[in-house]
């Protein structure tokens, strides 16, 4: 007689989820700096809920609750911007992009709370590398870090970037773990081998080294990774800007640069095919980019928080563990 | 019931009759003496200013901060005395049975 199974590892499947996770704490793309222009209001999804960006006269964004303190109307229908402000048309009342209400045209006396703080939620804000950022924090904590310097991407000297952006419907935890899961390359991917694939991590960073040098990507939050390929001296950088749209939805973008290298130089066309590489365009590639095949298994897959993994499988754990941090209030939870 | 013996700002006495437990922004409302309690008790219109009977002034809850601020900012435009309340911040109880209070002046 055969000793009894393990029932549960076979009835797991039940009761798993394809996206157990929250919405995570950190930087997130909002929009292209190019995509609005000061007097501009526009209506945006990301962060699981609708928001309200307007550009200032003075060139501020500010990403607010799209429903007014006041009467609840929704700013980004028929909300105008007055100054660096923006007004409510409902009753003109006006609020600044940390959502202070600045102007109540009718009122003798403002209400004291709003000198003592924001009455409509808002998003900080910041502009780099040419896109707009918003801190998303789920108590409206404070940012937590500060964005890093990417001189590729601040600096004279490197051609315009490249722009890619696509969706997937999963949450952006698991679309960034495929940077530590070194074996899909092979197996999904078709490399020639494994690459041999390090990670570090501290505090809100992530720094992965895939083939010795080949590849550095450094993460900063679930919302920006910064990663250098590099072959024959020549580096191409490519940042990926992921947010969250939804729980179970991803919008995956991403920026290509390198040194504004001679038309027709070596380096350049090392770098030019360093960025095809990165996207699978590349000529005579060997392996497939992940357009094609790592969506078969985001858009499909469900998250294991126990999962049964074997020797070669790497840092998944302890990218999960890093990840934890992002999910405040949901330290305990034996779900994600 | 609890008795509140009012002043409207003619100077004119009403006796009211205040269930407890109830805001007394909310006793003085219903009996149209020109309080009007516009935000509903948060301490952010300021038009249900009263002054208190000297003799009832300590034997309130102090004010809070949120009370505290809205007197401050109308002092700017009424006068605010050391027994001005916002009514809203006033729940009516046994202990206040009689007390006196004269509708204020708001912005």
């Amino acid at each position: 007689m055969n000793a009894p199974i393990k029932l549960q590892l076979l009835l797991d499947t039940q009761r798993l989820e394809r996206n157990p996770f929250p919405i995570p704490t950190g930087w997130f793309f909002a929009g292209y700096s190019d995509s609005i222009q000061p007097g501009e209001v526009k209506n945006i999804n990301f962060l699981d809920q609708e928001w309200v960006m307007f550009r200032g006269e003075n060139g501020t964004v500010g990403i607010t609750d799209p429903y007014c303190p006041h009467l609840g109307a929704h700013l980004g229908h028929g909300g105008t911007v007055v100054g660096d402000n923006i007004r409510c048309t409902f009753h003109h009342w006006e609020y600044s992009a940390e959502g202070f209400c600045k102007h109540i045209p009718y009122a003798k006396v403002m209400p004291p709370i709003t000198k003592k703080q924001p009455i409509l939620r808002t998003l900080p804000v910041q502009e780099r590398y040419g896109l707009i950022w918003a801190w998303y924090h789920p108590e409206a904590a404070d940012p937590q870090w500060e964005l890093p310097a990417i001189p590729e991407m601040e600096e004279p000297g490197h051609v315009k970037p490249r722009r890619w952006s696509g969706s997937v419907n999963t949450a952006i935890q698991e679309v960034a773990e495929n940077g530590v899961d070194n074996v899909h390359l092979k197996y999904l991917h078709g490399t020639p081998i494994v690459p041999p694939t390090t990670a570090t991590f501290e505090d809100h960073k992530m720094q992965i080294n895939i083939g010795m040098g080949y590849i550095i990507g450094d993460m900063f939050g679930p919302g920006l990774n910064v990663m250098r390929f590099t072959k024959d001296g020549v580096t191409a950088t490519m940042i990926s800007y992921s947010v969250p749209i939804t729980r179970n939805q991803t919008q995956m973008n991403m920026s290509f640069t390198h040194k504004d290298y001679p038309q027709g130089s070596k380096e350049r066309a090392i770098a030019e095919h360093l960025v095809a590489h990165s996207i699978g365009e590349a000529e005579g590639e060997e392996s497939a980019g992940f357009e094609s095949v790592d969506m078969i298994v985001w858009n499909n897959k469900k998250y294991r928080a126990k999962p049964l993994l074997c020797d070669g499988d790497g840092q998944i754990i302890k990218y999960r563990q890093w990840f934890k941090q992002f999910y405040p209030g949901w330290e305990n939870s034996d779900k994600i | 019931m609890v008795e509140v013996r009012a002043s409207d700002r003619d100077g004119t006495e009403h006796r009211l009759e205040a269930e407890r437990g109830r805001p007394l922004m909310e006793v003085l409302r219903e009996a149209n003496l020109g309080v009007e309690g516009t935000c509903g008790g948060a301490c952010a219109c300021g038009t249900c200013h009263v002054y208190v009977g000297a003799a009832w002034v300590e034997r309130l809850p102090a004010r809070s901060e949120d009370e505290q601020m809205m007197l401050d900012a109308i002092a700017e435009l009424v006068e605010v005395r050391p027994a001005s309340r916002l009514s809203c911040q006033i729940p009516v109880s046994e202990e206040l049975n009689g007390i006196e209070v004269e509708i204020g002046p708001v912005p």
